[in-house]
């Protein structure tokens, strides 16, 4: 390789973004070439920098409290059963995301990490579910009488999602619904709730559903 | 917390280069994101999120006047050991050149480096080809230091 092939590739070298031989290639040619390696090592210089002033910037937590107050308005004339939405993307990071449409902002936090108990508490093998079932038939009925409304359990295998099956779960002292789905390996609780308009929230169809929980948590495997 | 909130925020601050500007765009850009959840057909939420921020921050960027509020930041010169072992100054001078690198090349930088993306992402959130993300790259970099 000589020094006009390795020049326009040291970037792609530092960002490992070169296949093995082309990394190996540019690798062999800074060992035997004085100038490329300099230029190399003040890219790698430079990186390690930036990296280390660590120039992230923050958000205030207030942002997060006015985001939640342009989502969280309380639903006046949609039906009496509302939904916690919890996506958590097993492998990668859990971010838990708690919305209940009857409560004050304030109290979002404390739901949400109830929420991240619950999850990680399923996540141990006992309790990822309690009613084990791939069918919908089977696992939406068996909430009667353990919760007061009956959750959806939507059919998303057209999105690569299967149902594992359902889960009960308590938040701020009320019965829910947290239905399990698993999709490539990543298994996703999810008790629904929805920032959807009002219209929207009769009758997602399941692109929209699929839409959401990917949205919430998962990064495709 | 939201996610990808962090992302988002920090993008937005980038490129706007002020805190109240940034709030709001990443505030629009999260309502764009859920009214436009339908088109979202799964994929990295992190990416669709950083291009929906920089489509906000664009527009937003054309309708103002040249120069106003760009943000110098707060001296702070309070040793904190849990930091990188980047001592205050060169820290300073590091976030002041990217700060200062034209649009293009900043938005690259800040992406690779800082948001870790890949070039495939960068292209995504960018829409440029990935010839052109090297491009930037190679040309951001040595203008950074």
């Amino acid at each position: 390789m000589t020094c006009g092939e390795a020049e326009p590739l040291l970037n792609a070298r530092l960002d490992n973004e070169l296949d093995m031989a082309s990394s190996s290639n540019v690798d062999h040619h800074l060992s035997e070439c004085q100038a490329c390696s300099v230029q190399y090592m003040a890219l790698q210089n430079l990186h390690d920098e930036i990296i280390a002033a660590e120039l992230a910037y923050k958000p205030d937590p207030a942002l997060e409290r006015k985001l939640a107050g342009q989502f969280l308005t309380p639903e006046k004339k949609s039906p009496s059963s509302f939904w916690v939405l919890a996506g958590a993307a097993a492998c990668v990071v859990v971010s838990i995301l708690a919305f209940s449409m009857l409560r004050t902002t304030s109290e979002t936090d404390a739901t949400g990490s109830e929420i991240l108990d619950n999850h990680l508490r399923a996540l141990e093998p006992s309790h990822l579910v309690d009613v084990p079932s791939s069918d919908q038939h089977t696992v939406k009925p068996w909430f009667q009488g353990k919760t007061s409304f009956s959750p959806p359990v939507p059919d998303l295998t057209a999105n690569d999602f299967i149902l594992i099956g359902g889960r009960l779960e308590v938040i701020h002292q009320q019965p829910t619904a947290a239905i399990v789905y698993k999709r490539r390996q990543h298994v996703m609780s999810s008790a629904f709730t929805f920032l959807l308009p009002a219209a929207r929230m009769r009758n997602p169809d399941s692109a929209t559903w699929a839409a959401i929980i990917c949205f919430i948590g998962c990064k495709a495997a | 917390m939201w996610p990808h909130l962090r992302a988002a925020y920090n993008f937005a601050r980038w490129l706007v280069r002020n805190n109240h500007d940034a709030e709001d765009i990443v505030q629009e850009s999260f309502l764009k994101a859920y009214k436009a959840i339908d088109t979202f057909r799964g994929g990295d939420a992190r990416v669709w999120m950083l291009s929906i921020v920089r489509n906000t921050a664009m527009n937003f960027l054309r309708g103002r006047k040249p120069e106003i509020a760009v943000e110098s930041e707060p001296e702070d010169h309070t040793p904190n050991p849990e930091r990188g072992l980047l001592d205050q100054a060169r820290r300073e001078q590091v976030q002041r050149a990217i700060s200062n690198l034209a649009p293009e090349f900043r938005e690259a930088i800040v992406l690779r480096e800082i948001e870790d993306l890949s070039y495939k992402e960068i292209a995504s959130v960018l829409n440029i080809p990935i010839g052109t993300v090297m491009s930037r790259l190679s040309r951001a970099r040595p203008a950074a230091r």
